[in-house]
């Protein structure tokens, strides 16, 4: 009674015929959920601005050049996920690791300005216990920088994972495809925090 | 039995979802009934199995119309009396200039309703009334009749203003105002319209006569004058359970009387000026002889009361931590509504009175546990201390002194 | 990635009477899997079968229920006679606060979960749920929540013997038991006004959130992914719908509250203003987030309810549920629905006109849907053969008492009536009615139903007769006269109140209600401890029930059944026993394959026991325990090591190959 090499993929056992793959359906739900909880910490600081527009003048601190920087930065690493799920899909293992590579160097970038941009505003007076708006920039963003923190961990073990010489295209291009969901999911939130939070300061009459 | 239009609205709303569910639990409860008692199976059933009906869209179709249709019985009302309960009404007989007979009011407020703001805290009641320039604590007292429209703030948590037989409640929310009106009684063309007189609200001229104004005056006193409960009705943390209020709904002319009492100061108990009193007080404090004397002294002195509370008329009592104890003396219970000294007849009780007092603060943790007026900042009584920095309470003789001192403030 | 070992080893395990010679897997990381450990404790540990998880979750809320049921009785007590000094009010409201969170986060929502583990897999025809060890995890998960949350009772022991006192940001406070009520209202759950009880209870909650929301979506992903063929999402037990619908609600609702129990995190913690006056906060945001949540929740908390009372009236009735279709489309209009209706909890804090109106209109909205379910399950008894079986004795009070709630809440729906009410004891009614009269019941409904099926016991005697009298009158001489105290003019959660009112007779029988209904439960446990203990065999289907769990062993096998089975119909078994042909169910052929069963793994409980040092970590660290900060880095840690132990592992596996027939 040996059991062959591929006992332990999950969907062997026959049914109605999976709607989307197991853990690609999961990683959508949790995306779900993790989408109305940036949308309750962005409402909150959307809220919070229109009740107190005088309390602080984020103008004073915003560098609008290095977050656009930033952002262009978050937004080449999502195409470069995007090229490594690809690269998964067909087998390619070093292409794969040169892209995700990649995506964990731009993110790494990323959250070094928002380390900076942290610093700084809080040299300017920006802090968390300032009134309001500190609180809900800080949260809010900070959230989304422990977001990527982990995004960035879990690409660096698949990257090392691709070293062990278990990983190949049919098994592992789910987990890839599922990485990169999430990766571009807290991309899309960046922009919309871009957006709603930074942008939103220069819009005269908003 | 409610005791004015919000509250009687809001009486009429329930009582007609309790007709609209009570009919629902009549009919479909029946039918329940009916359903299990003749479908229930018998001992050695041998009827064959049941036919397998899957359901009936058109009885299910009637029954979401019916149930809708129900609904909408409830919602037109309920619409109905959200704007009636929500915007303080402009009545003319209710606006200050037309009822109000006390000292000079100013000009800008006579076209306004009473006005009376009330202010959280834990766990007691400050009453405000701006337009009359006083303050007072845990009892406010209202005219019957006229619309009193109320401004909710709270200084701490959230708490939750609650006169059951006149309104429902609001909450005090700290960082926002909440605004609601009261009224106690009907006004005067409601009572009419209640009588079934002609003309009472629509158009052509309204009736009126002092007989009528009497017979309204009477429908006031025997129905309306009364001392009302109140309690806060949102968690507020360790003594929310005892932070209650009251409210004494009088007529007119004995509001006014109450509102002069409250703006006249407190003399001295011996009757001297307040500034020879002080005098005396800082030179030769032993000249000052007297129970209540000797309790004033306390007050200023080592009990530091006057650190947190008002007395209105005394100079240097002033502080605004804790009820303004003005009158305290009148009121019918003290410790927001907790302990009470009330007759029957709406007199006070006097040797309750004392006792409540000499409990309040001999016992003030146990009255109302969590309590500032024990444990404040900078020391409360519960943290009084001696010379040596020692732990010294009140003595029982201490607690005696003020307790008649402060039954004296009437 | 493949498993190499070629030796055989043993233990050899028995099933259905076959002896099958079973390989221990070695995990991607080399060590051993947990599979058919000797060591009881650790197979019920490490297990990743949904039966075993199911009945863990039962077990361990009934426990919880108990503990509720004792703070309830506590309060009651208390209450019984004006002025009572029976407990402190700090202790009073710790145990009402505590009652609350308790029933609502670790009796009811974990019984519930206890009836979706265990039954959703077979009645879908599945071999487990989707991922079997985020299933465990989410257990274990809910155990960490439970210990977090209660373990300031432990505290405050030492507090009232004086050999504890706050310190750093909760000094000056004396509560380390929760003590702001369930919903736990802004300002008074900031460190001015409480103490580490509030964040016990935050990092409590917020553990039990993920355990939720795990176990949420793997059950979406289940009922989803794993159906047997010609199990149509339209042939599904109502039970599984309702657990679906339940579980998107889940996924949906929770980030509300996990934000905004992170803001008040950090609101005590690093001084944010979230719901700080002082520094711009607002504290009714607290009231709106939590109320997005928590009326999403009541409905995650009754639809399960509803759901078992969906499968026992037609089983007991000998018909099927009268208009599935509505009745599944109502229930998901409910979930819909209820995420629009939030602000009728906030009805007095000053909404303004258009609000209020609005809100009081969707609440009575959702009153349709309710209704149309009540109006089908008497419709399914309509023309049946009802039989008052221990099962149908609670469901038939399920809907009587749920009526009844149903009313008060439609009562509490019109806005200026609810002004009176609000905050009152008339509301303390209408949810326990729904909780007790309506929720309760049903959970008993099913137990009785379906214990037989998880232990392959008979119940023995009529004992449930008398659980069901004492608990239904219990019910109601406890919350009937609870609706006239409301409108007395009674507010809720005082500790105590002054005589005079006219209040001290009613809140006496309350009392007395309470120790009836007490009485039930305790017959209750007597009945299942006499089941466990002495049950006859019950057999593949003692009721002659309708649906595909039905078609299984009792207790079914750890591979729930040996070949896949094809579904032909709704009411699949009940086809299959008296239906024709055509709608029968067949079974697929395994080609010689065998089943492939999880394998057993630690990982999930070393991820969710290093939630215990960091729920504990913060909550101690804001009490003024020195390096607590440090306990709360290590339990992220562990969590984390847990977490990636857990995906290098993989998921393992080994084959069954069951020698017997299908069913």
């Amino acid at each position: 009674m040996s059991d062959t090499a591929t006992a332990h993929n999950e969907e062997e056992d026959s049914h109605a015929g999976l709607v989307v793959e197991n853990k690609k359906l999961l990683m959508w739900l949790f995306l779900g959920s993790d989408c109305m909880f940036f949308g309750t910490l962005i409402s909150t600081h959307l809220i919070y601005r229109k009740l107190y527009p005088q309390s602080y003048d984020p103008l004073v601190v915003f560098d609008l050049e290095l977050t656009s920087f930033s952002t262009f930065i978050l937004l080449m690493s999502s195409f470069l996920m995007a090229l490594a799920v690809s690269a998964m899909h067909k087998g390619q293992l070093k292409s794969f690791r040169r892209n995700v590579l990649g995506v964990i160097f731009f993110g790494l970038i990323f959250l070094s300005c928002q380390v900076y941009e942290f610093a700084h505003f809080t040299n300017e007076g920006l802090t968390l216990s300032t009134n309001t708006f500190g609180s809900t920039f800080y949260l809010m963003t900070g959230t989304h920088g422990v977001h990527v923190a982990i995004g960035i961990f879990w690409l660096l073990c698949l990257y090392f994972y691709s070293h062990t010489g278990k990983m190949d295209a049919h098994e592992s291009a789910i987990d890839v495809e599922v990485a990169g969901l999430y990766w571009h999911f807290v991309d899309i939130v960046w922009i919309v925090i871009f957006t709603a939070v930074y942008l939103i300061e220069y819009i005269p009459g908003f | 039995m409610p005791k004015g239009p919000i509250a009687e609205a809001q009486l009429d709303l329930f009582m007609l979802t309790v007709y609209v569910t009570g009919f629902i639990f009549i009919a479909v409860g029946g039918v329940y009934v009916y359903v299990i008692i003749k479908f229930r199976e018998r001992p050695n059933d041998t009827r064959p199995l049941p036919t397998h009906g899957h359901g009936n869209p058109l009885i299910e179709i009637g029954l979401i119309g019916a149930s809708i249709l129900l609904l909408v019985i409830i919602a037109v009302p309920t619409l109905q009396a959200i704007w009636f309960t929500h915007d303080t009404p402009d009545d003319p007989e209710s606006r200050m200039g037309a009822w109000y007979s006390g000292e000079e009011l100013a000009e800008e407020e006579a076209d306004n309703p009473l006005i009376i703001k009330v202010i959280g805290y834990q766990w007691w009641w400050a009453f405000e009334y701006p337009q009359l320039g006083i303050t007072t604590a845990n009892e406010m007292v209202i005219p019957a009749g006229k619309v009193v429209h109320l401004e909710l703030r709270s200084v701490d948590v959230i708490h939750s203003f609650w006169l059951p037989k006149i309104a429902g409640k609001v909450d005090l929310i700290p960082g926002r105002m909440n605004s609601m009106w009261i009224q106690a009684g009907d006004n005067f063309i409601k009572w009419k319209e209640k009588q079934g007189l002609e003309g009472a609200a629509t158009a052509g001229p309204a009736i009126d006569s002092p007989k009528l104004r009497e017979q309204y005056a009477t429908y006031l006193e025997e129905e309306i004058h009364d001392y009302y409960y109140g309690q806060c009705a949102e968690f507020c943390g360790e003594s929310h359970a005892r932070m209650l209020f009251r409210a004494t709904v009088v007529d007119d002319d004995e509001f006014a009387e109450w509102v002069a009492d409250e703006r006249t100061g407190h003399a001295t108990p011996d009757g001297k000026t307040w500034d020879d009193w002080y005098a005396a007080y800082a030179e030769n404090p032993d000249l000052l002889v007297g129970d209540v004397n000797e309790g004033l002294k306390l007050f200023m002195g080592r009990a530091k009361c006057a650190t947190c509370h008002v007395v209105k008329g005394n100079p240097r009592a002033l502080g605004v931590a804790g009820p303004n104890l003005t009158n305290i003396g009148s009121r019918m219970s003290l410790a927001a509504g907790w302990l009470n000294h009330r007759n029957e007849d709406g007199s006070i009780d006097v040797e309750l009175q004392y006792d409540n007092f000499f409990k309040w603060i001999k016992e003030t943790e146990v009255v109302k546990p969590g309590n500032l007026m024990w444990k404040a900042n900078g020391g409360g009584i519960g943290e009084l201390v001696d010379e040596q920095g020692e732990l010294a309470l009140l003595t029982d003789d201490e607690v005696h002194l003020i307790s008649l001192y402060l039954q004296s403030l009437k | 990635m493949s498993h190499t070992d070629t030796e055989i080893l043993p233990p050899e395990t028995t099933y259905a009477g076959k002896t099958l010679l079973l390989k221990p897997e070695r995990s991607r990381l080399g060590f051993v899997r947990p599979d058919h450990n000797k060591s009881v404790i650790i197979d019920w540990i490490t297990t990743v079968d949904h039966k075993k998880i199911g009945l863990m979750y039962g077990a361990i809320a009934l426990f919880f229920l108990l503990v509720g049921g004792v703070e309830a009785l506590i309060i009651r007590t208390q209450l019984a006679i004006p002025e009572n000094d029976l407990v402190s009010a700090e202790r009073y409201n710790q145990l009402f606060t505590m009652h609350g969170t308790t029933m609502i986060f670790l009796a009811i929502m974990p019984l519930n979960a206890a009836f979706f583990n265990f039954l959703v897999p077979l009645q879908i025809g599945a071999r487990d749920v989707a991922f079997p060890r985020i299933n465990s995890f989410s257990l274990w998960g809910f155990v960490a929540g439970a210990i977090v949350i209660n373990f300031g009772w432990l505290l405050q022991a030492l507090e009232v013997m004086g050999l504890l006192e706050a310190a750093g940001a909760t000094a000056g406070h004396t509560d380390f038991v929760p003590a702001m009520g369930w919903f736990g209202y802004a300002p008074l759950t900031h460190t001015d006004f409480t103490g580490a009880g509030t964040d016990f209870w935050i990092m409590g909650l917020q553990i039990l959130g993920i355990a939720s929301l795990s176990a949420a979506m793997n059950f979406i992903v289940t009922i989803v992914n794993m159906r047997a063929p010609g199990m149509k999402m339209m042939r599904m037990p109502v039970f599984t719908w309702m657990t679906l619908i339940v579980s998107l609600l889940i996924v949906f609702a929770f980030p509300a509250i996990t934000v905004a129990l992170g803001q008040l995190m950090f609101d005590r913690c690093f001084g944010t203003n979230f719901f700080v006056v002082a520094g711009g906060g607002q504290p009714i945001l607290w009231q709106h987030l939590f109320w997005i949540f928590g009326h999403p929740e009541v409905y995650i908390l009754v639809l399960p309810a509803m759901g078992i009372i969906s499968e026992t009236l037609p089983a007991f009735s000998k018909k099927p549920l009268f208009g599935y279709s509505i009745v599944v489309f109502s229930g998901a209009v409910i979930g819909f629905l209820g995420f629009a209706v939030w602000s009728h909890h906030m009805f007095t804090t000053g909404l303004g006109k258009v609000a209020t109106a609005a809100f009081s209109l969707l609440t009575m909205a959702i009153a349709v849907p309710t209704g149309v379910k009540i109006f089908n399950w008497v419709g399914t008894l309509w023309g049946g053969r009802v039989r008052f079986s221990a099962p149908m004795i609670f469901s038939l009070g399920f809907v009587w008492m749920f009526m009844i709630g149903g009313f008060s809440g439609i009562m509490h729906s019109s806005a200026p009536a609810n002004a009176q009410q609000q905050d009152s004891y008339f509301v303390i009614a209408h949810f326990h009615y729904i909780a007790i009269g309506g929720i309760f019941l049903a959970v008993v409904a099913g137990i009785y139903f379906w214990l037989p099926k998880m232990i392959g016991k008979m119940w023995k005697g009529n004992l449930s007769t008398w659980v069901a009298i004492f608990s239904v009158v219990g019910l109601n001489v406890t919350f009937f006269p609870m609706h006239f105290l409301g409108l007395l003019g009674m507010p809720r959660r005082t500790h105590t109140y002054l005589a005079g009112f006219g209040w001290e007779t009613y809140n006496l029988v309350c009392t007395i209600g309470a120790y009836i209904l007490a009485f039930g439960v305790l017959l209750l446990l007597i009945d299942i401890v006499r089941c466990f203990r002495s049950g006859e065999p019950a057999g593949d289907d003692p009721w002659d029930a309708r649906t595909l769990e039905w078609a299984t062993s009792s207790p079914p096998k750890v591979y729930n059944f040996a070949r896949t089975p094809i579904i032909a119909a709704r009411d699949a078994l009940w086809e299959h026993k008296y239906g024709p042909e055509s709608r029968r169910i067949t079974y697929e052929d395994d080609h010689g394959h065998g089943i492939h069963m999880p394998s057993q793994s630690w990982m999930p409980f070393v991820a969710s026991a290093g939630f215990i040092p960091l729920g504990l970590g913060v909550s101690l660290m804001q009490a003024g325990i020195p390096y607590m900060g440090y306990v709360a880095i290590f339990g992220l840690l562990v969590i984390s090591l847990g977490i990636i132990l857990w995906a290098i592992e993989g998921p393992g596996g080994y084959h069954l190959h069951p020698d017997e027939d299908a069913t």
